[in-house]
């Protein structure tokens, strides 16, 4: 006797899904219910469980440790997310040209992304070392600054002198006029170079900078800022996503029609005004995904805590993600896995209100 | 007009023609605008590439934390290779590897500057009793080199004055004096008097020490590739496991490079099966399934990871027992049984299968083929893109993994995984600020991948426009 044909179809699906669904049903679905389970537990991973309702719950909110990782992991999502979003969507529309070469350009800035997040965070620990390159960098703009704003300054002005003497001739210059502006940049160059060389300080009378960045408990700004650590993560971590979410921006790009933007070129719209009005409204969408995105990936940080260790101090760099394992694995204590539990699942349902949060805006839209 | 336009290149406009006429006038504006996008993009580049490419410049250098950082290490000078090269010979070794057999002679020559007035004074050579820098590598024992050499008396060979002082050339041999015994580093210690300065050598000191009394060398008869690949050397030749004695940094190679083709083949097989059962076949309950794949994408790793490491460490409900096998803890096994199938690759090659078109399957099925007929003959060889695609993603995924195999395999270090091993060597070396071989581990590492995306790039850009999509 032959089955329906529905009946034998998901018969068929169910045999294809069959090592999705062991993968799926043990490692997955088993493994939530059971950290729900634990979170309700004093487990400790060698005695028996004993249910203890809802204590574990109560006591995260007194345990400094927990209130530290969840005060990092909501100021390190907020500011990596906006950080790598709005360089995102620069990099996008710097890069979104038909010129010759952009594909190679556009690998190169992928480079961050596709390497480990191990290698990624060696090599920035060492770049944030206190004589590593970072350092160096900071010393350099503070013997360099006063000549970079005197730079700046002087070019903004040869811009300004420019711009009126075309504009007094008739001719529509914009305000950065590329031609123009690359005139002001050189011609800027040299009259600081030889300010530089006549008139102000030698660069060698400033101190050098050698900021501890990874092993202190300093925050900074001093006092309410986020720990030093943390901020090196940050920029860490905004580097590395922003090229990911580039792709997504340009990919949102193309898909804004021509028209849009020849109709406003007749209309006289420019730079700004065509980027508020046209581009980005078109992009919303792609926007949100990126911040939801953003944040859900933010709010996972584990690996650069776990592979800066004890370079820095765990109330510094200690995250949601870490505090659980850090709960389960702690060094030379007794596992607490059901507090560990209780803040997984904490984390399980922040993640949880920042998708639903997306969807109703975009439902709304 | 706004004053702070931020992306000068951003939009273009066509129409800039139609306010002016004048072709002169355009066309100097078009060159600049190109001048200005290019000029741009080279500025990013040195932002997202220059870290890496630092990093890999300083991982050939004796001290990468040098201050302030210098971009001219001595091992890029080619005399220098010949130096390496040549002293490499004489030792008894290839030139590219060295050594320092019995009988063998190293010529060394040194080129001071005595500063003017300063009475000429010789130089001391010595050849320490020295472990090679912390980590694995400092736990080793004899032979030494110090055991085994002779130093030759110093002589100078050349005297040239020079408007700054004097130019003083010391050459002095080192000998293996033993009748068996090869050593495979020879460090060096030359001892000068205050306020020489080196000017030339056969090959450059690797440090000072004592305020620059002491010019020191990791290994004069090293040959060309240990010197020029120092720390890479190091990473190789120091690390060898403790319970086994294989090479730890060769294993965990090994051990990537399996455990990243299982996932692939797993991955390829099962991934596709599922993603095309979603996107094609009716099943009750499918609805669910889809959504609930789509909330176990969402959540950290570290969420559901005590259960897993617990399923683990009872071998998967006492199944593993059956076979013989106890916990799956430390096995590869339990790492590859663990993450089978990822939700992800089954999302992507289900929004893959979603845009075939659907006659081919149904003249199959019109056929009487059945559906596994169908997948394996009509689907799979349409899905060779999507399929390459996959294999890519899953093995960078699975090559970069850090925080499952960080818990389930910790002992011993033969087990580990490059990633895992990394944060050894950060641990090890890490806290002698030794930074060259992390460094060095790190620019292998990455290696790998950097290949595949220079092949592959199109797979890479094309997987994250599919999984962006997610959420």
């Amino acid at each position: 006797m032959r089955l329906p044909r529905l009946a034998q179809e998901a018969a068929w699906s169910y045999l294809f899904l069959l090592p999705f669904l062991v993968t799926l049903g043990v490692f997955f679905a088993y493994a939530f219910v059971r950290t729900v389970y634990f979170s309700f537990t004093d487990y400790n991973l060698f005695a028996a469980p004993n249910w203890v309702g809802l204590k574990n719950y109560l006591d995260l909110f007194r345990e400094r440790l927990f209130l530290t990782a969840l005060r990092n992991s909501v100021i390190f999502a907020a500011v990596v997310t906006v950080g790598q979003t709005l360089l995102a969507l620069a990099l996008a529309v710097a890069l979104n040209q038909k010129i010759r070469g952009i594909t190679a350009f556009r690998s190169l800035y992928y480079m961050p992304s596709i390497t480990s997040s191990v290698v990624i965070t060696l090599i920035f620990m060492w770049l944030f070392q206190r004589t590593g390159a970072i350092n160096y960098l900071v010393t350099l703009a503070s013997r360099y600054g006063p000549a970079v704003l005197t730079f700046a300054g002087l070019a903004a002005l040869l811009q300004g002198l420019q711009v009126s003497w075309e504009r007094w001739r008739g001719l529509p210059a914009r305000p950065l006029d590329p031609a123009l502006l690359v005139v002001s940049l050189l011609v800027g160059g040299a009259l600081t170079w030889a300010l530089w060389a006549t008139y102000l300080p030698a660069p060698a009378a400033v101190a050098e900078r050698q900021i501890n960045w990874l092993n202190t408990r300093g925050r900074w700004p001093a006092g309410w800022g986020a720990p030093v650590p943390l901020e090196a993560i940050m920029i860490l971590n905004t580097w590395t996503t922003a090229p990911t979410f580039m792709l997504l921006f340009l990919a949102g790009l193309q898909d804004v029609p021509r028209e849009f933007y020849e109709a406003a070129a007749v209309d006289g719209a420019t730079g700004w005004t065509v980027f508020r009005r046209i581009t980005l409204p078109h992009l919303q969408p792609v926007v949100f995904l990126v911040l939801t995105l953003g944040l859900i990936g933010t709010l996972q940080m584990f690996d650069q805590v776990a592979i800066l260790g004890d370079q820095a101090p765990l109330e510094a760099t200690v995250t949601l993600a870490y505090y659980v394992y850090h709960g389960v694995f702690p060094p030379g204590a007794l596992p607490q896995v059901g507090l560990a539990a209780a803040a997984a699942v904490f984390l399980a349902v922040l993640t949880l209100v920042v998708v639903l949060v997306q969807r109703l805006v975009l439902r709304a839209e | 007009m706004a004053h702070t336009t931020p992306h000068p290149v951003a939009v273009p406009t066509p129409a800039e023609g139609l306010a002016h006429p004048d072709p002169a006038w355009l066309a100097r504006r078009r060159w600049a605008r190109a001048g200005l996008v290019y000029t741009t993009l080279l500025v990013l580049s040195i932002l997202f590439m220059g870290p890496l490419l630092f990093a890999t410049l300083s991982s050939l250098k004796d001290q990468p934390t040098e201050w302030p950082p210098r971009l001219d290490p001595p091992q890029l000078s080619p005399r220098y290779w010949v130096g390496a090269y040549r002293l490499g010979k004489e030792g008894g070794g290839s030139g590219w590897f060295g050594s320092f057999e019995p009988g063998s002679t190293l010529r060394m020559e040194l080129t001071y500057r005595v500063p003017p007035g300063q009475a000429e004074a010789p130089i001391g050579v010595q050849v320490p009793r020295r472990v090679p820098g912390a980590g694995a590598g400092a736990v080793r024992t004899g032979p030494f080199a110090s055991e085994v050499a002779a130093v030759s008396p110093v002589e100078v060979v050349r005297r040239v004055e020079q408007e700054d002082g004097v130019a003083l050339t010391f050459r002095f041999t080192v000998h293996n004096a033993s009748a068996d015994v090869a050593v495979d580093r020879v460090p060096l210690d030359v001892t000068i008097p205050r306020g020489y300065r080196l000017l030339e050598a056969t090959l450059p000191p690797n440090r000072e020490e004592r305020r620059g009394q002491v010019h020191s060398w990791n290994n004069i008869a090293g040959g060309l590739i240990p010197y020029v690949f120092y720390n890479y050397h190091r990473v190789f030749s120091e690390n060898y496991s403790r319970s086994t004695g294989r090479n730890l940094f060769l294993t965990w190679i090994g051990n990537s490079f399996l455990l990243a083709a299982l996932k692939v083949l797993a991955t390829l097989a099962f991934a596709s099966l599922a993603g095309y059962t979603l996107a094609r076949m009716d099943f009750p309950g499918k609805q669910a399934l889809f959504v609930f794949m789509l909330f176990s994408m969402m959540l950290p790793p570290q969420v559901i990871f005590i259960s897993n490491y617990l399923v683990l460490r009872d071998g998967i409900f006492g199944l593993s027992r059956l076979w013989g096998g106890g916990s799956l803890l430390n096995t590869f096994t339990g790492l590859v049984v663990s993450g089978l199938v990822g939700a992800s690759a089954v999302f992507i090659m289900r929004q893959f299968f979603l845009s075939l078109p659907r006659e081919l399957e149904e003249s199959a099925r019109i056929d009487g083929a059945t559906p596994w007929q169908t997948f394996s003959r009509v689907i799979l060889p349409l899905a060779r893109p999507a399929l390459g695609a996959l294999t890519i993603m899953t093995f960078q995924g699975a090559w970069n993994d850090f925080f499952w195999p960080m818990v389930v395999l910790t002992a011993p270090q033969d087990k580990y995984t490059l990633t895992v091993g990394l944060l050894s060597f950060r641990r090890t070396y890490g806290v002698a600020f030794d930074w060259g071989p992390i460094l060095a581990g790190a620019v292998v590492s990455a290696l790998p991948i950097v290949i595949l995306f220079v092949i592959f790039q199109r797979y890479f850009i094309e997987g994250i426009s599919f999984s962006g999509l997610k959420g």
